[in-house]
């Protein structure tokens, strides 16, 4: 695999000393943390038993590829993942412009949008299965009150609905990242484009994407990882449910691991959605790249 | 711009101390925080217990006081839910730092007898087994379910079942009489629902299946033929019945995928569901949302077998918990018959003994002595799944099933059909 | 006028929603038992039970849950604001041997959801004895890719010319990161400090498994125990939601005013 080619940077390697210096206390965090417990785990998806104490050698691996629900697992958290990216970037920006004006009671706004993110997943997900609920929930009834049929939506668009939700709570996240990343655009070359009569709408495409660049690619390489590794949504409100409309493949194999306890058909998934993950970073990253050159 | 090239900036020894320095300080800030360093079952003088969150009962303190007084230890209760309490347990399994006394939902007892994660009682039961009346004073369904390979690994600590739960005054308002069987139910259910009142409700999690199909006279899995759901046209017949009850006839609303079990309950004392199928364990929550809500427990239908479905938790000791004596004590203690019965008056839970079941405080209270009564007809449904040790793929296909079947309407035979089919794949 | 009137009217619309259900959970733990279980969801109580609260601190060690969960996620949140912004700052700006490999080696790591390394963690941990300890709770979150991929998207925009002056004026390296670099990179330490801290501060799984005795829960494991078998006790979960929620809003009101255009990067103009 070709690794996506970096920033070419101005200093000169004789630097190298200093960088390793710096990175020690993250090498060795990361390979006692890291990257010893994912060998363990590549070690586990050799294996089989409830103990994964019996060599399988490729054993899971052929069969989680030749696994039906695993690929309809994994079609499930891809769908529910690009919902995420575009969901989540297109609001997420939208509500940071918004917030970047000066606005009287910007900062009221920004605490209100960001409020969901600040509480655990946990807790929005059981707040939103009550407010779902379709005979006693609270969204119902609010929708009867004022003359609509109430809708069933954990059960007609399971999947959305609760893509719905975790946009709800994350989009202020978004938000935040994209208005810190606001702010390392300098006012000079906005007027100087207003100078040269360029428009809001000119200004925004000529100047505030091309400048905001590294905070995009930032925040949608986080939302396809967080979008493919979603799990509380499916763990708290639907329990993967209606049938296996709403499987997200993080929530399948932890129950793989952990209600069926077969650790090492789990890790054989874990280690393909790493593969499949590490993938989609490494093709964002060097549209990313390519991107920046454009511009 | 490149630096200058008579100072080659480096590292200076003073920068890599500061690095150092910011490097070790906050494991050694965190170390000094100061936190017991015990280690669960490690430590000697401390005896840990996994028990469910729920089941705290005061009844449950008092024995626990007179056994850290007997043994001189001090007993660390972890309470848990459900599914935490199993992560964490498989956690240890793995680490091989165990607790000395597990509780668990049903089933464990034989999958971590089968996996070689939990230590025979055979020896106590041989020893103390008649002094304190097991297995003879304990329903033979709670044996069974908690034995492998002719050896007990698992005492009973509950024992509870599923049967009808109806609104008294709704149908005496309709002028019904209670359903004995599944034509009356599905009459008396169709001729209930109206002005946004469903006759009944039913469960969106799966477990609640049984009852129909042990009413309907299926076996689940045969060990010895490898029959799956059969006979087939009766387990058609079952699943087709629920869903029509939803579907077609209109009598019971779509039940929402959750991890809750709730749905029927809140249902019916919110007035809105006037038949639900349940156990003792949502008797609670209804007479504190709905005291004036005039509550009926009768018999579980009846179809071709007149049947239901038990349930109720166990204790176990994991294989290598360092002090068996002590755990067995435990045991001992907490399911003497004067606990069962102060757990009972305290909290309304049945309990396994059959000598419970002649206690006053069961025959004299109208809604403990009417689950009682359906103990004898109750089934472990999933027994014989379970000692093949491959539950969970089955539950996940089950689940699978019924949420095609009850909530997306699917047709039953399919379904089934489908079900029987990833079913052989695994348990061949 | 109207554009604004129009910004102000979604940005309410959108606030509304956001806040609402959170306003529902703030009733909520302010209920009686029975109202939150009652099938018609009561709106706002009829007379507000504050002693909920309090109730939390009876039933549990509920005072502890706040001390471990400050302490765990306060430390953690430390030890990502000195080293993330260093590491971010080696990836974007030196020119290194096996840079790319490591900058990947590094990304790869958040690709693992957490209970896949849980159990080597914890057997790591048992074997270190550090069960049931702070230094258990936090050395496997010491510092995460998420982090330093942050950091290291602010830092390179920083101009090289910068660095390279603070090189002649013989500036020390570790000098060039404190007064150079870190100084434009506010913003991103406050986001920094505020996800990282919100992210540990509702981390579950960890603790769950980590700590033993009651005394050593944080805040999300402890709310479990007001969980019933088959129901919750809302008005006290929703109680202790209310707690869990108000250090986070603290830190985001007091990390916000980093976000305001114009004071971030005044080394650049």
């Amino acid at each position: 695999m070709r690794m996506p080619r970096l920033r070419p940077s101005t200093l000169s390697g004789r630097y190298a000393r200093t960088a390793y210096l710096f990175l020690l206390p993250a090498i060795l965090f990361f390979a006692f943390m890291f990257y010893l417990p994912i060998g363990n785990v590549v070690a586990t998806s050799l294996r089989t038993g409830p103990q994964a104490d019996q060599w399988a050698g490729f054993g899971n691996y052929a069969q989680a590829l030749a696994d039906p629900a695993v690929a309809h697992s994994f079609l499930v958290t891809l769908t529910f993942a690009v919902a995420e990216v575009i969901g989540s970037i297109v609001l997420g920006l939208a509500l940071a412009l918004a917030l970047d004006q000066p606005l009287r009671g910007r900062v009221v706004f920004r605490v209100l949008l960001l409020v969901p993110y600040l509480t655990s997943v946990a807790i929005v997900g059981l707040l939103w299965r009550n407010i779902l609920d379709p005979e006693l929930g609270i969204l119902n009834r609010v929708l009867m009150a004022a003359g609509l049929p109430g809708q069933q939506w954990l059960n007609t668009a399971p999947l959305l609905t609760i893509a719905a939700v975790t946009l709800w709570q994350s989009v202020g996240y978004t938000m935040v990242l994209f208005l810190a990343g606001l702010q390392g655009i300098p006012e000079t070359y906005y007027e100087a484009a207003k100078i040269d009569g360029a428009d809001a709408w000119r200004r925004f495409w000529r100047i505030t994407l091309p400048l905001l660049a590294p905070t995009t690619l930032f925040v949608s390489v986080m939302a396809v990882i967080s979008g493919l590794q979603a799990f509380g949504q499916a763990y708290i409100i639907t329990n993967g449910g209606p049938g296996d409309a709403t499987d997200l493949l993080v929530f399948h194999i932890f129950n793989v691991a952990f209600r069926t306890r077969d650790f090492g058909y789990s890790s054989a998934q874990s280690v393909l959605l790493l593969i499949v993950i590490v993938a989609f970073t490494v093709i964002q990253l060097r549209a990313g790249r390519r991107g920046e050159v454009t511009y | 711009m490149s630096p200058h090239p008579s100072r080659p900036a480096r590292l200076s020894r003073r920068d890599m101390f500061r690095l150092a320095g910011a490097a070790a300080a906050v494991p050694v800030l965190s170390a000094c925080a100061g936190a017991p360093t015990t280690q669960s079952s490690a430590a000697p003088g401390t005896f840990t217990v996994y028990w469910n969150a729920g089941h705290d009962y005061q009844a449950y303190r008092k024995v626990i006081a007179e056994f850290e007084q007997a043994n001189k230890v001090k007993v660390n209760l972890q309470k848990y839910q459900w599914p935490d309490l199993r992560t964490r347990l498989l956690a240890d399994f793995a680490s091989g730092t165990v607790p000395d006394l597990v509780e668990e939902p049903g089933g464990w007892v034989q999958e971590f007898a089968i996996s070689g994660n939990a230590r025979s009682l055979q020896d106590f039961v041989d020893r103390d087994g008649e002094a304190m009346g097991f297995p003879s004073d304990w329903q033979p369904i709670t044996v069974e379910r908690n034995s492998y390979q002719g050896k007990v690994y698992g005492v009973q600590l509950h024992l509870t079942c599923n049967t009808l739960l109806y609104n008294k005054a709704m149908l005496r308002d309709a002028g019904l009489e209670v359903p004995t069987t599944w034509e009356e139910f599905l009459d008396a259910a169709r001729a209930l629902t109206k002005d946004g009142v469903y006759g009944a409700a039913l469960n969106q999690d799966y477990t609640y299946v049984h009852p129909w199909l042990a009413q309907a006279g299926v076996t689940p899995y045969n060990r010895e033929t490898g029959a799956i759901m059969e006979p087939r046209a009766d387990a058609i017949a079952a699943m087709q019945f629920q869903a029509d009850l939803i579907h077609k006839h209109k009598a019971a609303p779509v039940p929402v995928s959750s991890t809750v079990y709730s749905g029927p309950q809140k249902l019916f004392s919110a007035k809105r569901a006037a038949m639900i199928f349940t156990g003792p364990w949502d008797l609670d929550p209804i007479t504190k949302t709905a005291p004036d809500l005039e509550l009926g427990i009768a018999a579980p239908l009846k179809n071709k077998v007149h049947a239901t479905q038990a349930a109720g938790v166990s204790m176990f000791v994991p294989a290598t918990a360092s002090r068996p004596e002590l755990s067995w004590d435990f045991i001992k203690r907490i399911t003497a018959l004067e606990v069962e019965q102060a757990a009972t008056k305290e909290t309304g839970m049945l309990m396994p003994r059959v000598s419970w079941t002649r206690l006053p405080e069961v025959q004299q209270h109208e809604q403990i002595k009417a689950f009682a009564d359906a103990l004898p007809i109750a089934e472990d449904s999933t027994q014989e799944v379970r000692l093949t040790g491959q539950l969970g793929r089955w539950e996940e296909q089950l689940k699978l099933m019924y949420q095609q079947v009850i909530i997306q309407n699917e047709p039953a035979a399919e379904a089934l059909e489908a079900f029987a089919k990833a079913a052989e794949g695994f348990l061949k | 006028m109207v554009r604004k009137s129009l910004l102000y009217g979604l940005l309410a619309l959108a606030s509304l929603v956001t806040v609402l259900p959170l306003l529902y959970m703030v009733s909520l733990s302010l209920q009686t038992e029975a109202e939150t279980l009652s099938p018609d969801a009561v709106i706002w109580p009829e007379s507000p039970q504050w002693g909920n609260y309090a109730e939390l601190f009876t039933r549990a060690p509920f005072g502890n849950f706040i001390v471990n969960s400050l302490v765990v996620a306060g430390a953690i949140t430390l030890a990502h604001l000195i080293f993330d912004p260093l590491v971010g700052y080696v990836f974007a700006k030196f020119r290194f041997p096996l840079r790319n490999t490591l900058f990947v080696a590094l990304l790869a790591t958040l690709m693992v959801p957490f209970f896949v390394r849980m159990i080597p963690l914890y057997v790591l941990m048992a074997n270190m004895g550090w069960l049931d300890t702070y230094q258990g709770l936090i050395t496997p979150f010491l510092m995460d890719a998420f982090g330093i991929f942050l950091m290291r998207q602010f830092i390179q925009p920083i101009p090289d010319d910068l660095i390279s002056a603070a090189r002649i004026d013989g500036a020390s390296e570790l000098a060039i990161y404190r007064r150079v670099i870190l100084p434009q990179t506010r913003p991103a330490l406050a986001v920094l400090a505020l996800f990282t801290f919100v992210f540990q501060w509702n981390e579950f799984l960890w603790p769950l498994v980590a700590t033993s005795t009651p005394e050593m829960r944080t805040i999300p494991v402890g709310l479990t125990l007001f969980n019933q078998e088959y129901f919750t006790l809302w008005h006290l979960t929703a109680a202790g939601s209310v707690i869990l929620f108000v250090p986070t809003a603290v830190l985001f009101v007091l990390t916000q005013r980093y976000f305001v255009r114009g004071i971030a990067l005044t080394g650049l103009k």
